[in-house]
C-alpha cells in the first residue's frame, strides 16, 4: 500500500517538474535574438535546474521499483495547474511572464491567477489541467511544492521502516541515470540505491526550488534565482548584500522586442494548413522528445543523447512558428501549444 | 568555472612593480595559464603580463565574442576579436601573395617570403585555444627520435616515455575525450589500465561514409604496405565522463567560464563552429585553467600590458626584469613603460612572440638559434562531392581521420602526415556554407523552398580532406626583427622568412596522390583546384599545390641537450639565463604530425614541477629584491 502511495507521488512529482519547463521555453524562445541577455540566461538556467529536478524525482521513482511516465496521459497540458494552486501559462517573455516565475521560484510570493479577461489572456483560458499531484494527494492536498516533497520524504522513511529499506529500494540501479548520461545542467544528478541518496535527491530538489530565502545569494555567490528574476522585473540590478528590490545599475529589459506569441495556444487555433503542418512538426518533435527521456527513465539511460538533438530540433522548428504572424490576432504570433502527438515515435538510434 | 570577479582589475601597475613575484609569466594563453595554476597552487606568487585585452571573462563577454564572429563577413580564426592595434595579431585574411624581392609588410608580419603564411595566433586572455580546433593527439614515440631513426630532423632530449606522464597530466587538464582502443597505434602506448577522462566523440555520419570505402585500403609508401583506416580523433571537448578515470573515482568534466555560476558548456553539442569559437565553451579553452590559477588569490595578472624587453645581468646572464608597455584602451596609441621583477620568468606566448621578444631584447643566445628553425605544419586541402548524402555539416568540424601515414621508413626520405575529414564541407577551401548561398542565390535565382533544398542539396556531398604534413625544423625558416617595421606601440614586429621544405612537399605531393586514391575508394567526383594567383600556392616536381598554414607553431627556441645546439634544456629553461624558461611551441625541436597543443601543455607541466624546484633551491632572490 504504501509504496504504491509513494510511486503515485513520485509520479506526481516527474509529471510536476516537466510542466514547469514548457512556460519557461515558451519566454525563452520568444525573445528575439538580440538584447535581454540578463533574462536569457536567468531562463535558461532555471529550464536546466528544472530538467535535473525531474531526473532526480525519476531516479527515486525507479529506486522503489516504479516506472517513471511522462508521455500520453502524463504529458502537461496548459493551463496546467500545480497543486499548490498555481497555474502555468504559455506565455510570451513579459511582465506577466515574469511574475509567474517570481512566483514558481518563491512560494512565499502572493499569488494572484491572471483574471480569465486579462488583455494577455484574451479569453483564450482553457480549461485547467490539474496535475496529477493534485488529484492523488489526500484530502486537500500539499500548500506548496516544498511542502509536497517533504511529505513525500516523510512517507518514504515511514515505509523503509515499515517494510525494511532493502524492500522498498528494489529497483533495478541499471535504471538510473547517472552523471555519464546526465551532467551540467543545473547540479549533478545522484543515483539512487537506499534512503539516504533518495533523500539528498529530494532535498536538492526543494533546495533548489526554494533556495534559501534568507539571503539573495547561493551557496556559490550567485545571485538566486528568484533575485534574478527581480531584477528583471524592476530592469535593476542588486549591488552587494542589499535586500528589497533592487535599485543598482540598469538591467536592459525589452519586452517589444520579442515574438507576442497568442497565449495558451492549442493546434485548433492554427486554420491555415501551412500554419497546422508548422505546428503539428513542433508536437511531433517535444512527443519524440518525451518518449526519449521516458526511454531513458526505462532501462535505456543512454536514450538522454538523442534527445539533446530533439531539444534543438524543438527550438528551430518552435521559433518557424513563432516567425509567423496569426490572422485574427493583431500584433500576435503563432506559438508551441506543447501537445502530445499519440502518432509520434522516438528515434532510439544511440550515436555510439 | 568560476573566474573570480575583480580578478583582471585588481593588480595595478605601480603595486606590481614594487613587488618581486616568485615568478613573472609573459602570455595568458594554455602554457601561461598551466604554469601560473601549478605555481600558485605551490604557494608561489605569480604575475602574468597579457599583451591583449582581457576583462573578467563572464558570458556576457563570451557572447560578445560569439556575436562580433556571427556578425562577421568573413569566419576566419581571428573574426571574434576586436582588431587592436596596440598588441596586433596576424591574420588569414590580411595575406598577400609575395612577389620575389618585395616583403609585403603590409600587415602585422613582415612576410619576407618565399611563401606567404597564414598562420595565426590570438592575443587575448586564453590565447590561440579560444579559437583552437580542440584536436588532441599524442605525438608519436619515433617523433621524439627522427634523427637516429630515420636520419632527418632533430631527436628530442626527452623521449616519449619520460613524456607519457605529462600528456596524462595535460590529458586531465584539457579535458579530452577518446577511448585508449583507438589511439594505441604506430607505437603509442599508454599506462596500463590508463582510459581518458572522458570517452571518446563518436565519429561522425560523414566519416562513416568515408570509412566505409577507405577503410582496409591498402597504399604502399618506401617499400612497405600501409592499411588505411578511419578513425576518431581525440579531442579537447567534453563528452561522456568515463568512470574508470583515476582509479575508478572518474571526472568532472569543466563547463563554461564566467564570473557566475553557469549551466553551459558540460557537454559538447555537436555545434559546426568550433573554429573559431565555441558557443557554449565545451570546447576547452586555456580561460578554464586562467580562471582556475586565479582563484588560488595568488596569481595577479595585468591586462594591456606588451612585453617589450627583457633585461638581463651581464655579470651572471640571469633575467633582472621585464620592461613593459601598457596601453589605456584597445587601439591606443598612447603608452606607459614599467618594469616587473620575479625571481623567475616565463615567456609563454607563442613562438613566434617569444622569439620576437628575445630578439627585440637582444637576445639571440649561445646558440644564435633564437627565431630559427620556425615550423608549422603545411596542409593540403582535397575537395570532392560524395555520390550519396554524407550528413555534412552535422558534428563538430572534424571527429575522425585517417593516421596510418603519420609514421614508418618512409620519413627517410618524405613527411609523414595524418588527414582530417572535414564535417565543415568545404569550409576551409571554399568558403562553404556561405559561398554555396552566395552562388545558389545571385547565379541560380533560387529563393523560398527552392533555396533551402538546393544549399542542403549541395553542401551535404561535400567532402573535404585535410592533410596535416611535417614540416621539420630548417634554420633559414626564421623569426627576426628589424627596427624599420614597429607596431603603434614602437615594438618591433615579427619578420618572417619562410618556405616549404622540399622533404615536406615530396609529402605534399603524396597527400594529393592519397586523396585521389580516397575520393576513387569513396565514388567522390574531385573537384580541388589550386590557383596559382593563391597566396599560398607552391610547385613542387612540377605540380602546383595550395599549402595552408596551420596555427601550429614551434622550433623558434628549440631544446636540445648542449647550450650549442639549442637555445632551452629539456625543461625548456634557457641554457644562457638560469632563472628564464622560454615555454610552448617555441621549445618543440619537431612538430610531428600533430596538432601542437597538447604536447606543448604536457612540456609545460614538467617544466612547472622543475620551476618549483628550481623556486625551492634558488638562493638568488634577495639579490633580485634589492636591485
Amino acid at each position: 500500500m504504501s509504496r504504491d502511495r509513494l510511486k503515485d507521488l513520485l509520479q506526481a512529482a516527474v509529471e510536476l517538474e516537466l510542466s514547469t519547463i514548457p512556460p519557461y521555453l515558451c519566454a525563452l524562445y520568444t525573445i528575439r535574438p538580440v538584447g535581454n541577455d540578463e533574462a536569457k540566461l536567468v531562463i535558461r538556467s532555471v529550464v536546466v535546474e528544472e530538467m535535473l529536478h525531474m531526473v532526480l524525482a525519476a531516479n527515486v521513482l525507479n529506486a522503489i521499483g516504479g516506472e517513471p511516465q511522462v508521455t500520453g496521459d502524463h504529458a502537461p497540458r496548459y493551463p496546467h495547474e500545480l497543486p499548490d494552486g498555481v497555474v502555468l501559462h504559455l506565455l510570451p517573455f513579459s511582465p506577466e511572464a515574469v511574475d509567474a516565475f517570481l512566483k514558481v521560484e518563491n512560494p512565499d510570493q502572493s499569488y494572484q491567477p491572471l483574471a480569465a479577461d486579462h488583455p494577455l489572456l484574451g479569453g483564450r483560458r482553457h480549461q485547467h489541467h490539474l496535475a496529477r499531484c493534485a488529484q492523488s494527494a489526500e484530502g486537500s492536498g500539499p500548500t506548496t511544492i516544498g511542502a509536497f516533497y517533504r511529505e513525500i520524504i516523510a512517507l518514504m522513511e515511514q515505509a523503509a521502516g515499515q517494510m525494511g529499506e532493502q524492500q522498498l529500494f528494489c529497483g533495478d540501479p541499471a535504471r538510473q541515470v547517472g552523471r555519464e548520461y546526465y551532467y551540467a545542467a543545473g547540479g549533478r544528478s545522484i543515483i539512487v540505491t537506499d534512503l539516504a541518496s533518495a533523500r539528498n535527491a529530494l532535498q536538492e530538489i526543494v533546495e533548489q526550488g526554494e533556495g534559501d530565502m534568507g539571503s539573495i545569494y547561493d551557496d556559490d555567490g550567485d545571485l538566486a534565482h528568484y533575485y534574478r528574476f527581480k531584477q528583471i522585473k524592476h530592469g535593476r540590478a542588486y549591488t552587494g548584500a542589499a535586500e528589497g528590490d533592487p535599485t543598482g545599475p540598469p538591467v536592459a529589459v525589452d519586452y517589444d522586442s520579442i515574438f507576442a506569441m497568442i497565449a495558451n495556444p492549442r493546434s485548433e487555433d492554427y486554420t491555415d494548413p501551412d500554419l497546422r503542418a508548422a505546428s503539428d512538426a513542433v508536437n511531433r518533435t517535444w512527443s519524440e522528445l518525451l518518449l526519449q527521456i521516458e526511454a531513458s527513465f526505462n532501462g535505456t539511460p543512454e536514450a538522454m543523447l538523442p534527445a539533446v538533438h530533439s531539444m534543438f530540433k524543438l527550438r528551430d522548428e518552435a521559433i518557424v512558428l513563432l516567425a509567423n504572424p496569426l490572422s485574427g490576432h493583431a500584433g500576435r504570433t503563432a506559438g508551441p501549444t506543447f501537445e502530445w502527438d499519440p502518432s509520434a515515435q522516438a528515434d532510439l538510434g544511440m550515436p555510439l | 568555472m568560476i573566474f573570480p570577479e575583480g580578478s583582471t582589475r585588481r593588480t595595478d601597475h605601480k603595486a606590481a612593480s614594487e613587488t618581486v613575484y616568485d615568478a613573472v609569466i609573459v602570455g595568458a594563453g594554455i602554457s601561461g595559464a598551466i604554469i601560473a595554476n601549478e605555481l600558485s597552487r605551490a604557494g608561489k606568487r605569480v604575475l602574468v603580463l597579457e599583451a591583449g585585452p582581457g576583462e573578467d571573462m563572464d558570458i556576457p563577454g563570451y557572447d560578445d565574442y560569439l556575436s562580433r564572429f556571427y556578425e562577421a563577413a568573413s569566419k576566419d580564426n581571428q573574426s571574434p576579436f576586436a582588431s587592436n592595434d596596440s598588441a596586433p595579431m596576424p591574420r588569414s585574411t590580411d595575406v598577400r601573395r609575395i612577389r620575389p624581392g618585395h616583403p609585403d609588410a603590409s600587415a602585422y608580419f613582415v612576410q619576407n617570403g618565399p611563401f606567404a603564411t597564414d598562420t595565426t595566433y590570438t592575443r587575448a586572455l586564453g590565447g590561440t585555444t579560444l579559437h583552437w580546433e580542440g584536436k588532441t593527439l599524442r605525438m608519436l614515440p619515433e617523433d621524439f627520435e627522427l634523427q637516429t631513426r630515420y636520419g632527418q630532423g632533430r631527436d628530442w632530449p626527452v623521449s616519449y616515455d619520460e613524456l607519457e606522464p605529462h600528456y596524462r597530466h595535460a590529458e586531465r587538464e584539457i579535458g579530452v575525450s577518446a577511448d585508449v582502443e583507438d589511439q594505441a597505434y604506430l607505437g603509442i602506448s599508454f599506462k596500463p589500465g590508463y582510459v581518458y577522462p572522458m570517452r571518446g566523440l563518436p565519429l561522425s555520419y560523414l566519416d562513416k561514409v568515408v570509412a566505409k570505402g577507405v577503410d582496409g585500403t591498402k597504399v604502399a609508401l618506401g617499400g612497405e604496405e600501409y592499411e588505411l583506416k578511419v578513425r576518431p580523433f581525440p579531442q579537447g571537448r567534453n563528452g561522456i565522463p568515463n568512470p574508470g578515470y583515476d582509479g575508478g573515482k572518474g571526472y568532472r568534466p569543466v563547463g563554461a567560464v564566467s564570473t557566475n555560476q553557469v549551466e553551459e558548456g558540460g557537454r559538447c553539442q555537436g555545434n559546426n563552429n568550433c573554429v573559431p569559437l565555441c558557443p557554449v565553451q565545451a570546447k576547452y579553452n586555456a580561460l578554464k585553467t586562467l580562471a582556475k590559477a586565479l582563484q588560488t588569490g595568488r596569481v595577479d595578472i595585468l591586462p594591456q600590458t606588451v612585453a617589450s624587453k627583457v633585461n638581463i645581468d651581464p655579470g651572471n646572464g640571469r633575467v633582472t626584469e621585464i620592461e613593459y608597455k601598457t596601453y589605456p584602451e584597445v587601439n591606443s596609441k598612447e603608452y606607459t613603460t614599467g618594469t616587473v621583477r620575479g625571481r623567475i620568468f616565463v615567456l609563454s606566448a607563442n613562438a613566434i612572440e617569444n622569439a620576437r621578444l628575445m630578439l627585440a631584447s637582444g637576445l639571440t643566445s649561445t646558440s644564435g638559434l633564437v627565431g630559427r628553425n620556425l615550423m608549422d605544419h603545411a596542409y593540403l586541402l582535397a575537395w570532392g562531392l560524395l555520390p550519396e548524402v554524407a550528413g555534412t555539416f552535422r558534428g563538430t568540424i572534424c571527429t575522425g581521420g585517417i593516421c596510418d601515414l603519420r609514421g614508418g621508413t618512409f620519413r627517410g626520405e618524405q613527411a609523414g602526415f595524418a588527414i582530417d575529414i572535414h564535417n565543415d564541407g568545404w569550409g576551409w577551401a571554399m568558403g562553404s556554407p556561405y559561398t554555396d548561398l552566395v552562388n545558389i542565390v545571385d547565379d541560380h535565382n533560387k529563393f523560398g523552398a527552392d533555396l533551402r533544398r538546393e544549399l542542403i542539396a549541395r553542401i551535404s556531398h561535400q567532402l573535404q580532406l585535410a592533410f596535416m604534413v611535417e614540416v621539420l625544423p630548417n634554420a633559414s625558416n626564421r623569426v627576426a626583427v628589424d627596427a624599420s617595421f614597429k607596431d603603434q606601440l614602437d615594438n618591433m614586429r615579427p619578420v618572417i622568412t619562410y618556405n616549404i621544405p622540399d622533404y615536406s612537399m615530396r609529402g605534399v605531393a603524396y597527400a594529393r596522390q592519397t586523396s585521389r586514391r580516397i575520393f576513387q575508394r569513396t565514388g567522390a567526383e574531385d573537384y580541388t583546384m589550386y590557383d596559382p594567383t593563391d597566396y599560398g600556392y607552391a610547385t613542387y616536381d612540377g605540380q602546383g599545390y595550395v599549402i595552408r598554414g596551420g596555427n601550429h607553431l614551434g622550433g623558434t627556441h628549440l631544446m636540445g641537450t648542449t647550450p650549442r645546439n639549442s637555445v632551452v634544456d629539456s625543461h625548456q629553461r634557457a641554457w644562457d639565463h638560469e632563472n628564464l624558461y622560454l615555454v610552448g611551441g617555441g621549445s618543440m625541436p619537431s612538430i610531428g604530425t600533430s596538432n601542437i597543443t597538447l604536447t606543448l601543455a604536457a612540456l609545460c607541466f614538467r617544466s612547472a614541477s622543475h620551476m618549483i624546484t628550481q623556486l625551492r633551491h634558488d638562493t638568488a632572490p634577495a639579490e633580485v629584491a634589492a636591485g
